[in-house]
């Protein structure tokens, strides 16, 4: 399913004299099935577009286009939109109410008036997406971790199967074992349904890794789109604007500061290691040729 | 005498039937003015320890010493209000740590509930704020402030209260880069300006590496301790633990580099040594 923000603005307590404009004028393709992650500094309006994507702030003016069709055009539509693109908040684990991990994830589906053998089979699949272990279906989700519940909350909107998911910061707070379940769970998501994901995230090293395309927001306003690498080989303007880029990136850019040959889009260990064996190669073979 | 000493110190939530011990004899003392970064996964019982050094909760088992003196269940209101100044927190989400609407009386917050006298805030409110580099934004008010300002706010606070030792739980998971290199700066600057003893629990290896030591925690026990360089060159274990280590640790040990670098520059150098040989 194709999303499309067309001039999208909005503007908080529009009107009064504390009237502040949180998004202003951000026209965006997000790619079909991609993985599309939304970085930005405290306050540059991330929060507010993601919300205005699944219809739960109404944009001042401008569009959100599904499938060409604008979410806001009338109600039916707007409450379909709300299904389609499933929207995950920041620490999610803390709106899970059910007595059980299964009634949990089964919720969403439950409201979607789905058959209970479907209502079943969605709550398994959700799980699985996730890496959560079927044993704890039967367990109250209060006895879980702190990363087990963030995981139950994210597949409670996965079992709706929205073609379009969108995650506020899925992995704050976790532990990297916890950030790498949370995103595989992600992209297996994305690799078996073929929907889109887009997450908000104020980790660069994260996005280097998972997001194909990033949007930089910056003072309500987007800064830059497009694929990863064309995002991160603007170092000192996203510097400027309170973001970063990876460590390693750091490293490698010190390198070619020092002479040497590298790529200048190297954003994970993975990669620097890749390019750093060859040219240690390409450095022994004209030795030994006396170059 | 280290200023925090624990001694087989033991927690264990009473949760009715179900009793969930969190942390197993932990023996780990601090000396003034270190500043030490406590590493662990979610749930390894880092943040309980913290609440004990705190003490917001109680121990199950074993002591703990402060300052000379003994944290014990006989302590009198004015005893544990004494030890608690001594030992100053900032949490992680600074939207529950601020209670004022301008930022200079937050900052005042915690030295009024102590007592303390108008002029005597009034000084300790002003050299807070300077130290934590918000001066300009004292008539302000907090909610209109980035992340990286509103911790500093909240560590301003906990400054006024004249600690010995400041605890960081996570103080930077939910900021932006710009927020965690702001707060970064203000924790080194506490620690080395003001003397105070500084312990970080954090998730962010790039933080750790700036401490003086390394402690790991993991399934409530202490695994490794060291300086950063001799903890995060077990890089393997690290992995085990489920955690991970500086981006330039990795590439040098997935090279088979020699030498542990923490940060990009070490890591270059490492990088062009091995091109060297």
């Amino acid at each position: 399913m194709k999303l499309e923000l067309k001039n999208l603005s909005y503007t908080y307590s529009g009107g009064t004299t504390f009237a502040r404009q949180a998004v202003d004028d951000v026209s965006a393709v997000i790619r079909e099935g991609s993985i599309t992650g939304i970085i930005g500094h405290t306050g540059s309006g991330k929060s507010t577009l993601v919300q205005m994507m699944n219809g739960l702030l109404t944009p001042s003016s401008g569009e959100v286009l599904l499938d060409g069709v604008n979410i806001f055009s009338d109600k039916k539509t707007l409450r379909d939109a709300r299904f389609k693109v499933g929207l995950v908040f920041q620490y999610p684990e803390y709106q899970l109410f059910e007595e059980t991990v299964a009634k949990d994830i089964g919720f969403g589906p439950k409201n979607q008036k789905l058959s209970p053998e479907e209502i079943a089979t969605r709550t398994l699949e959700a799980a699985d997406f996730v890496g959560l272990d079927r044993e704890l279906l039967g367990k109250s989700p209060f006895d879980l971790s702190g990363g087990q519940k963030r995981r139950v909350a994210i597949a409670g909107v996965m079992a709706m199967r929205p073609p379009i998911l969108i995650l506020d910061e899925p992995a704050s707070g976790l532990d990297p074992v916890g950030r790498e379940e949370i995103f595989g769970g992600l992209c297996r998501y994305r690799d078996q349904t073929g929907a889109t994901v887009v997450i908000v995230s104020h980790s660069m090293e994260d996005m280097a890794r998972y997001a194909e395309d990033i949007l930089v927001m910056s003072d309500s306003r987007l800064l830059l789109s497009g694929s990863r690498d064309e995002i991160f080989k603007n170092a000192d303007l996203l510097c400027s604007v309170g973001l970063d880029v990876p460590e390693v990136t750091h490293l490698i850019s010190e390198l070619r500061r020092r002479g040497y040959d590298l790529p200048d889009n190297i954003y994970t260990v993975e990669g620097a290691e890749a390019a750093l064996r060859a040219l240690k190669a390409k450095l022994q073979r004209e030795g030994a040729t006396g170059c | 005498m280290p200023f925090i000493e624990t001694k087989n110190l033991s927690f264990t939530y009473t949760d009715e039937d179900d009793p969930q011990p969190v942390l197993h004899e932990v023996s780990l003392s601090f000396e003034k003015g270190e500043f030490v970064a406590i590493l662990g996964r979610n749930g390894s019982g880092k943040s309980t320890f913290a609440k004990l050094l705190n003490l917001v909760l109680e121990a199950t088992d074993g002591t703990i010493t402060i300052d000379g003196k003994s944290v014990h269940a006989e302590l009198s209101e004015a005893e544990i209000i004494d030890l608690r100044k001594k030992v100053g927190m900032v949490f992680q989400n600074p939207d529950n740590q601020l209670v004022a609407t301008v930022v200079e009386e937050d900052v005042a917050f915690g030295p009024e509930n102590l007592g303390i006298e108008p002029a005597e805030i009034r000084r300790r409110v002003d050299e807070a704020l300077e130290i934590v580099g918000m001066t300009d934004y004292a008539r302000h008010a907090p909610h209109k402030l980035s992340g990286g300002q509103k911790q500093r706010i909240a560590i301003a606070g906990v400054i006024a209260m004249l600690p010995d030792c400041i605890l960081f739980d996570e103080s930077t998971a939910m900021l932006d880069p710009r927020g965690r290199a702001e707060v970064m700066e203000t924790v080194e600057k506490l620690n080395r300006e003001q003397g105070i003893t500084v312990l970080l629990i954090t998730h962010n290896m790039d933080e750790a590496v700036r401490a003086d030591r390394v402690v790991v925690i993991d399934d409530g026990r202490v695994q490794m301790d060291g300086t950063p360089r001799e903890v995060f060159a077990k890089v393997d274990e690290l992995f085990a633990l489920g955690l991970a280590v500086p981006q330039a640790t990795e590439l040098a040990a997935r090279l088979e580099l020699s030498g542990v670098p923490l940060t990009p520059v070490e890591g270059a150098d490492a990088v062009e040594n091995w091109f060297n040989t």
